[in-house]
């Protein structure tokens, strides 16, 4: 048996990070071998997945494996399988470096916590359970992943548990999700009884010709279970409250990478396990869905005066966008909605670290305490900014790319379904991205720039190794931003193209695909984005600039010399007083916007109360409508 | 060839910050009338400006109270270079009426140079625009020296 | 082989630097402004400023020291000017002058929106360098006259897309190359009764975006000390005004573009003469008119206004353009 073979490669890239797991419990008390086994666990799991990429993203190849041999027997699948196509590696890809990144960040931002042995041991379980999540083929398997995911992550939120908050929102979460898991477990039990299979390919055979009413319920259930992973709109609330406690580097993994299981999950329910895309209203439900979730939480994060629950709220908005594009059922829109899937990862953890960075080094994230961090923290505003941009698609970031792609995928289904309804759609993406950029700014003049308030005199840059970590991030937002085309060619339209072809996806287990119809696709896009050039352009006009303003004496300034006493010419102007501290900033800052909306944001204050039982009750409420909602048009 | 542009700019784009040190009101006036249409002065490229960042001319009306210098002073101080203080009335050149009283601490030449000193209670707003025309000649020939 | 890349460097640099770059936006620009600043002072029954008066105020400020203050960012500060200098003169680049275009096939209205978003950011981020609160008020009211401008320009350019896209038979249209060969063919749009509305619509954003009166709250100085640029000297508040006055000319030769682009002859020369007329035509009804005969508003009507009036204009064109109209 060749271990080396790439065959072997999806079950070692979620194995490592078990076993890293479970080695640390066991020797990781002294500090350089458990950063030594969790980096290793952590880099094997990121080369595994790499290796894969050629064969499955390049050659198309879809791998089967069975679990100790066990194939089908009998015509049913009986062992567990893993099946990797383009789809799941791509998630495996996006899953695997971004908990690369948060490890590498860990290792210093973590270095003043206690108790860090349970940390590794618990961030190792949570990235191995999305992994096996997004690599399994089976069905169960995928409620066990999920299962760990839920309870390693539901640890970690409230890992620090001396914040305050931090156990209510990891119980929060634990009720929520735990009636989450709960849909899913029913859901699959279901389709169990119905078709006598836990195999996904088998089942994604067998369903879609035999809806009847309990299979419908089981999708109703398997969606919402899926979407509270996802922090769809109505569980947004969890999200924020996850976030706001937690240590930075865990919510780069909840919002990077559990969301992503999440719209993975709803891909693979819709797409491949029921194949019920091709209906306007499951369309409908989907954009629906995403546009609320969108355009909720990114008016929420407008309201927050704390820098990581705003953070949250974007993520679910960006998610929203994600569903958004996936919901059309077009290559386009799926392509692109992958592509912002990976975007979203990218600058959502580049902004969490930012944001880990501040609380690191000023032990706050209110953005009403906060201000004029940029004099003491260079290096981090300008990866700040990088991330703040490319999330409010500011050319030539990758935002733009993605949400440009998304425009046009909606733009398109308009036109081709005749319905004026994606228009709006297109409209709402639009607005959602420049209050995107309005809550961005409101963060860097609330954090990074405006005056800097006296108990932060002392702050310093924080350390290399936090640098380094969000420096890769920054470099990925720029490198995907700057070469769209490489990036869709390479990575979104095979995960796209995968998705339309589930025929294959059924065929490479080893059962018959070939009745499934492989659905067309077609890239297209009507516009043209040429981000290289155009930065051409841009980098051309600013040198000449730069250059005619160098000699026309430019840089004749004068600046305040150091010291302490500041000579009145370089105060601000404050109407000729003298200048006291008086930062412009916290969650107010456009009140001219808010003013108009009191009604809204009145009702919306009112509506996230708090209370677990609220959010309880809303989970019944959603799966009440998806149980009715399937069961009429399905 | 741009020395000379920038000077000849200077002296067609004065842009005036207004200092209200105590004035009674009426300087005040006066030289909001000479920006409206009757005198226009902004066809000489006089503007208003509300920051002394952007000034080139600081206008000082009043008699400079006690309780304004400082900030007077502070003002002043922030205007970029060339830069050019006009006193408009008799009241910052003399104390005017006020002269002897215990909360006067003009007149503002004892803190800072003068460049030019518009008499008069309230001045015409011709002698204003007078009085301006010769600060931006003043401002010409500063930037020349710089 | 080596001369041929070397003349189409040679002349793409042309474009870039001379025409319809920077010299180009810098002179038209500088023009438009001028001559809003007189037809103003003429409404009110002034004299005014000479016409020439911007370059005068320009090259004051190429002259002025540059103070920057103790608590501001000093790379941020000085920066972010060029930053949006520099965004601007692309743009201007391309948006096509009828049917000469510098940069044919990558205009995409999609991304000038975007593009015009980053003059403002830079502006905004240069203000929030400054550590005034008179700039932190002001960017706070610029980025909400921000967001109003955004809806109803995104459902113009949508009316535009589409309009141009069934006519060419291939559903919607983002491209302005195409745009203009369109109108080039057929006509301006703005003879199509769906895109009046539209048109309407785009004047009104056009004082908005720019900032100009009575949608200045941003930089209202009797209130903010010049919001934005409260703290700004010397030449960047040079490279400032000079923005201003290139946006004024972006945004009029974008509705030229998009509504007038029939009136092109092919001759580039006489073009580039057309536009700047219309463009001077339109600064003086867009701007200059509304400058005169209105005072300012307030920033929660700003946002209003253009949420309920515009948008609404901007709605009706899009769904007739939607049926076809």
């Amino acid at each position: 048996m060749n271990f080396f073979d790439y065959h072997h490669f999806p079950v070692y890239s979620i194995m490592v990070l078990f076993l890293g797991a479970f080695l640390i419990v066991l020797m990781g008390k002294n500090k350089t071998v458990r950063n030594i086994i969790a980096f290793a666990a952590m880099a094997c799991s990121v080369a595994c997945m790499l290796a894969l990429f050629k064969p499955v993203m390049l050659e198309g190849e879809i791998i089967s494996y069975w679990m100790g041999n066990r194939s089908i027997a009998g015509g049913y699948a009986i062992g567990i399988a893993l099946e990797v196509d383009a789809l799941g590696l791509f998630f495996g890809l996006l899953i695997s470096s971004v908990v690369f990144v948060a490890g590498l960040y860990s290792f210093q931002y973590m270095s003043h916590d206690d108790n860090q042995q349970q940390y590794y041991t618990l961030f190792l379980m949570l990235a191995g359970g999305v992994m096996g999540l997004v690599l399994s083929g089976d069905i169960f398997n995928m409620f066990i992943m999920i299962e760990i995911l839920t309870f390693a992550a539901v640890a970690l939120t409230a890992f620090r548990n001396q914040v305050y908050g931090a156990l209510e929102a990891a119980f929060k979460y634990l009720v929520v999700g735990s009636i989450g898991s709960t849909c899913i477990l029913v859901g699959i039990t279901i389709l169990y009884a119905q078709a006598h299979t836990l195999n996904f390919a088998q089942l994604s055979l067998l369903i879609p010709g035999n809806l009847n009413n309990a299979t419908k319920l089981a999708f109703a259930l398997l969606y919402i279970g899926f979407s509270t992973k996802a922090f769809l709109v109505p569980f947004h609330p969890l999200a924020a409250d996850a976030h706001g406690a937690a240590p930075a580097s865990v919510s780069v993994l909840i919002s990077g990478v559990l969301t992503k299981s999440g719209i993975y999950g709803i891909i693979r329910l819709t797409y491949f396990l029921f194949q019920t895309m091709g209906l306007g209203s499951m369309q409908f439900m989907l954009v629906f869905v995403g546009c609320v979730s969108m355009f909720v939480c990114v008016t929420m994060a407008l309201a927050q005066h704390d820098f990581k629950r705003l953070l949250a709220f974007h993520s679910i908005s960006q998610i929203g966008y994600v569903l958004t594009a996936v919901g059309l059922c077009t290559a386009l829109g799926i392509s692109s909605g992958l592509y912002h899937a990976m975007n979203h990862t990218l600058f959502k953890g580049l902004l969490f670290l930012a944001a880990g960075a501040v609380l690191h080094e000023t032990g706050t994230t209110d953005l009403g305490k906060l201000g004029g961090l940029s004099k003491k923290m260079p290096q981090t505003t300008i990866l700040f900014l990088i991330g703040a941009f490319s999330i409010s698609g500011v050319p030539p970031f990758n935002g733009f790319a993605s949400k440009w792609m998304i425009y046009q995928a909606t733009y398109q289904k308009a036109v081709e379904s005749g319905n004026i309804g994606f228009l709006l759609v297109t409209v709402i993406c639009l607005v959602t991205s420049i209050l995107t950029l309005a809550s961005f700014v409101k963060v860097s003049q609330s954090v990074f720039f405006g005056q800097l308030p006296k108990e932060y005199e002392n702050v310093k840059e924080v350390g290399l190794g936090m640098r380094f970590a969000m420096g890769l991030l920054a470099l990925a937002c720029i490198v995907s931003g700057l070469f769209p085309e490489l990036v869709t060619t390479y990575i979104t339209e095979p995960a796209a193209a995968a998705v339309f072809n589930v025929g294959n996806y059924i065929s490479a287990m080893g059962f018959d695909g070939s009745a499934v119809a492989a659905g067309t696709v077609s890239f297209e896009s009507v516009g043209v984005w040429t981000p290289v050039s155009w930065l051409l352009v841009l980098c051309i006009a600013l040198l000449a600039i730069t250059i005619v303003a160098l000699a026309g004496k430019y840089d004749r300034v004068s600046a305040h010399e150091g010291g302490e006493t500041v000579d009145t010419k370089y105060q601000l102007f404050y109407g000729g007083e003298e200048n006291v501290f008086s930062q412009v900033g916290g969650d107010d800052l456009f009140w001219g916007f808010k003013h108009n909306w009191k009604g809204y944001f009145n009702f919306m204050h009112d509506m996230h109360s708090g209370i677990v039982n609220d959010y309880a009750l809303w989970a019944v409420v959603a799966l009440a409508l998806a149980i009715v909602f399937t069961q009429i048009v399905l | 060839m741009f020395k000379k542009l920038i000077a000849d700019s200077t002296a067609k784009s004065p842009w005036l910050f207004h200092i209200n040190a105590g004035s009674c009101n009426g300087c005040d006036i006066e030289l909001v009338s000479v920006i409206t249409p009757r005198y226009d002065a902004e066809r000489l490229g006089f503007k208003l400006t509300g920051t002394p960042r952007q000034a080139d001319i600081v206008v000082v009306t009043g008699p400079v109270t006690k309780q304004t210098l400082p900030r007077v002073l502070r003002s002043i101080s922030q205007v970029p270079e060339p830069r050019c203080i006009v006193t408009m009335g008799s009241c910052p050149q003399s104390g005017n009426v006020f002269k002897g009283s215990y909360s006067i601490a003009g007149p503002l030449s004892k803190y800072v140079h003068v460049d030019v000193a518009v008499a008069g209670c309230a001045p015409k707003p011709e002698a204003v625009i007078d009085g301006l025309a010769l600060a931006t000649q003043i401002l010409k020939e500063k930037r020349e020296k710089m | 082989m080596i001369t041929t890349i070397l003349l189409d460097a040679l002349q793409y640099l042309g474009y870039i630097l001379i025409f319809p770059g920077f010299l180009f936006c810098f002179l038209i620009g500088m023009l438009l402004c001028g001559i809003d600043r007189k037809l103003v002072a003429r409404m009110q029954k002034r004299v005014g400023p000479p016409i020439l008066q911007p370059f005068y105020d320009f090259f004051k400020l190429m002259g002025k020291e540059t103070i920057i203050p103790a608590q501001a960012n000093r790379t941020v500060f000085l920066v972010a000017p060029l930053f949006g200098l520099a965004a601007l003169v692309v743009i201007q680049m391309f948006i096509p002058i009828f049917s000469f275009s510098a940069f044919s096939g990558m205009a995409d209205i999609i991304v000038i929106l975007y593009l015009l978003l980053i003059p403002a950011l830079s502006a905004i981020m240069g203000a929030a360098a400054t550590g005034s609160p008179y700039a932190g008020v002001g960017l706070s009211r610029e980025m909400v006259v921000i967001i109003s401008c955004e809806l109803p320009l995104v459902m113009v350019l949508l009316a535009v897309a589409k309009t141009v896209g069934d006519a060419l038979g291939v559903g919607l249209c983002f491209s302005l190359s195409d745009i203009a060969a369109y109108q080039a063919v057929n006509g301006s749009l703005i003879t199509k009764l769906s895109m009046i509305p539209a048109a309407l619509a785009f004047m009104m954003v056009i004082p908005g975006e720019t900032g100009n009166h009575p949608f200045d709250a941003a930089e209202a100085e009797t209130e903010l000390c010049e919001g934005m640029l409260a703290e700004y000297s010397g030449a960047p508040l040079g490279v400032y005004k000079l923005s201003h006055a290139i946006k004024m000319l972006t945004l009029t030769s974008l509705f030229v573009a998009l509504f007038l682009g029939g009136l092109g002859t092919g001759i580039v020369i006489l073009d580039a003469i057309i536009m700047v007329v219309i463009c001077v035509v339109l600064t003086a009804v867009c701007i200059s008119l509304v400058h005169a005969i209105t005072a300012r508003l307030k920033i929660e009507q700003i946002f209003k206004y253009y949420w309920t009036v515009v948008s609404g204009l901007a709605l009706i064109s899009l769904v007739l353009a939607w049926y076809g109209l």
